[in-house]
């Protein structure tokens, strides 16, 4: 047909979600993905008794608090009206996935914080130990105790029903937009999960690699799953695909043609499906060695997936024709969210490291040496 | 007395064919509503075919309201169509719909946003938090954040107007006289009878949103999300400098 429709004037909505939402679903997701990757080391460590598992839900714990305790930061500067966000507590409102949101998150994060004290309870004991000025700081933390797996089993289950109720509302949350096709598919919520954990995974690597001792048989655990998270993102992201393409479903259909000829969201495609297959085929080809890259990677993408889905998501008009237009602002609403937010972030885990260094593990020395050698050749 | 509209003069060719559906809400959903009088169902028919695109209309939205520089709570699209070889205008009023079914209030967290019970959806800007959320569920682009209120913001009817007896300041100063307001629950008035006799369509309808803005003589070609060249001009272009130059202020 030859009829040609030119948009002559419309309205630009500008996005309503900051960057600042795209921060606290990144650091939220990979708060609950380390919490996960913490359970088999601390609240399981009977079952999973392999010493690896503890010296990666090391890790993975520091990642969970990290996140866990930024998050809510960047969710509250979020709200345009950051200083009432009390008025979600004063009503009780059901029917918006957002208001269960704002009674899971305090669940949660109070629940990582009891979890991580059960967890770390015996370092914080032997740090009381020590004859050094802060020990009786140590000790008062500790209080009075030391390991009790029973209790780290305890407030594991609790806060893993508490990940759980977050994982749900996080990713149901934007998949019953029904506004927006890109956003409303019930693979969404199994999309962040799993990007989530592979982030998770990622920054484990990191940390790894830079606030712990490069421990070689945690790089290959890590680098195990993360093959594994990443093979799960590509199962779910080529479910979605093949769901748009087949047509058999209306609004991924829908969602595949808003944005198919689009040159700008083909190379977002093609980034994405890099940032997957590339991180995969390393840590399934080099578990060990490879770690400082895979996680990056792995990082970068659980970001990116984020900052697509919102960002880009709401680049999509509802009537209009074409793309609104988004430049990221240099100020709070923008760039400086972003920046302040990883800060914050970073000062964290320069607080909880300083306080409570990762141990060094004797058995994994001798073990990596050769593997050290083997990886710098 | 008909306050539908200044100069009720029904177009040619109105035709009783499919009246627009006007199937009531959920009943959770109404029991739900407060304020206003349940005796009335406030709604809006727009012919499109009497717009000139003058955007009059957007204008006295913006004093009536206050609305800030470069945000609208309603704006006339305007398209370009060429179609064998012959091209023309088409003007789309856009506004809130003031949905029968309207997904932009579930999502709040706060219950800022509510219907009265005589349709009109509002939102209670002492006590939205600006969360959003309600902007991403509305399908039809209606809602904003109000950078002076950072609140959630879009079209009441004029909720003022309305409740003083006056029409809105679009319909009022509509120069085309195609914006007809009026009450739906009054068999009589000029919109029920367009909607029962003019054939008229809803934006979105899959959406099931049950709007209550209905468009005479639409092509459905613009019933969804436009397939066509993106605008030439965009008011927001420059919103995000403007912010930012508030915030330093
Ligand atoms: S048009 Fe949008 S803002 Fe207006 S009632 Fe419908 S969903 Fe809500
Ligand atoms: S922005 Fe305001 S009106 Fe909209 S959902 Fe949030 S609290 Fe409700
Ligand atoms: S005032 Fe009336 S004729 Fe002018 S643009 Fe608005 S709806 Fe169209």
């Amino acid at each position: 047909m030859d009829t040609s429709i030119v948009e002559l004037i419309n309205v630009t909505r500008e996005v309503a979600w900051l960057p600042w939402a795209v921060q606290y679903f990144f650091l939220i997701g990979l708060s609950v993905g380390g919490l996960l990757l913490s359970l088999p080391g601390y609240a399981f460590a009977t079952t999973f008794a392999q010493e690896g598992w503890r010296r990666l839900g090391r890790l993975a714990l520091l990642v969970a608090l990290t996140c866990g305790l930024a998050a809510p930061v960047a969710l509250l500067s979020d709200l345009h009206q950051p200083g009432r966000f009390w008025h979600f507590y004063v009503v009780f409102r059901p029917s918006s996935w957002m208001w269960w949101g704002s009674v899971f998150i305090p669940f949660y994060v109070t629940g990582l914080l009891v979890y991580a004290w059960a967890c770390l309870r015996e370092e914080l004991q032997e740090h009381g130990r020590v004859d050094s000025r802060l020990a009786a700081l140590y000790r008062l933390a500790a209080l009075g105790g030391g390991r009790d797996d029973r209790l780290i089993r305890a407030t594991g289950l609790v806060v893993l029903g508490g990940a759980a109720l977050v994982a749900l509302y996080t990713g149901v949350e934007v998949a019953v937009v029904k506004a927006r096709p890109l956003w409303h598919t019930p693979i969404l919520p199994l999309q962040f999960l799993t990007t989530a954990l592979a982030g998770a995974a990622g920054l484990v690597l990191v940390l790894n690699r830079f606030a712990a001792g490069n421990d070689r048989g945690v790089e290959r655990l890590a680098n195990r799953l993360l093959a594994g998270f990443l093979g799960a993102v590509m199962l779910f992201g080529g479910l979605w695909l093949a769901l748009g393409l087949s047509g058999i479903e209306r609004t991924h259909a829908e969602a595949l043609e808003s944005v198919a000829n689009s040159e700008a969201w083909r190379v977002t495609a093609l980034w994405a499906v890099l940032a997957t297959v590339v991180p995969f085929a390393i840590a399934v080809a080099r578990p060990v060695g490879s770690g400082l890259l895979t996680g990056l990677i792995a990082v970068h993408g659980a970001w990116m997936f984020r900052w697509t889905v919102f960002i880009g998501g709401q680049t999509v008009p509802k009537t209009g024709a074409g793309f609104y237009e988004y430049a990221l602002p240099a100020g709070p609403d923008g760039l400086l969210g972003i920046v302040g937010t990883a800060g914050l972030w970073l000062f964290l885990l320069l607080v909880i490291t300083a306080f409570l260094p990762v141990p060094p593990d004797p058995a994994s020395r001798p073990m990596s040496r050769p593997l050290r050698a083997m990886a710098a050749e | 007395m008909d306050r539908s509209r200044r100069n009720f003069c029904l177009g040619a060719g109105a035709v009783a064919a499919g009246a627009a559906s006007l199937e009531p809400a959920p009943a959770a959903a109404i029991q739900a509503r407060r304020g206003g009088d349940p005796a009335h169902r406030w709604g809006m028919v727009v012919d499109v075919r009497k717009c000139v695109g003058c955007q009059a209309c957007t204008v006295a939205c913006i004093m009536e309201n206050d609305v800030p520089e470069n945000s609208f709570r309603t704006i006339v699209s305007t398209y370009e169509v060429t179609e064998r070889g012959k091209a023309g205008s088409t003007m789309l009023p856009r506004l809130c719909n003031h949905c029968e079914d309207a997904p932009c209030i579930p999502v709040c967290p706060t219950g800022a946003t509510f219907q009265r019970r005589d349709g009109i959806v509002v939102v209670d800007n002492s006590v939205c938090v600006g969360c959003a959320y309600c902007v991403q569920a509305c399908p039809y682009d209606a809602r904003f954040i109000n950078h002076e209120t950072q609140t959630a913001d879009k079209c009441t009817f004029c909720v003022h107007r309305v409740d003083a007896g006056l029409l809105p300041a679009c319909v009022e100063t509509c120069v085309g006289g195609a914006r007809i307001f009026g009450d739906l629950n009054d068999p009589d008035s000029s919109v029920s009878r367009l909607v029962r006799e003019a054939d008229p369509k809803v934006l979105k309808p899959e959406q099931g949103t049950r709007p209550r803005v209905f468009y005479v003589g639409l092509d459905p070609k613009f019933q969804g999300k436009v397939d066509g060249t993106p605008t030439l001009w965009r008011p927001s272009a420059h919103a995000d400098r403007a912010h930012a130059e508030k915030e330093h202020a």
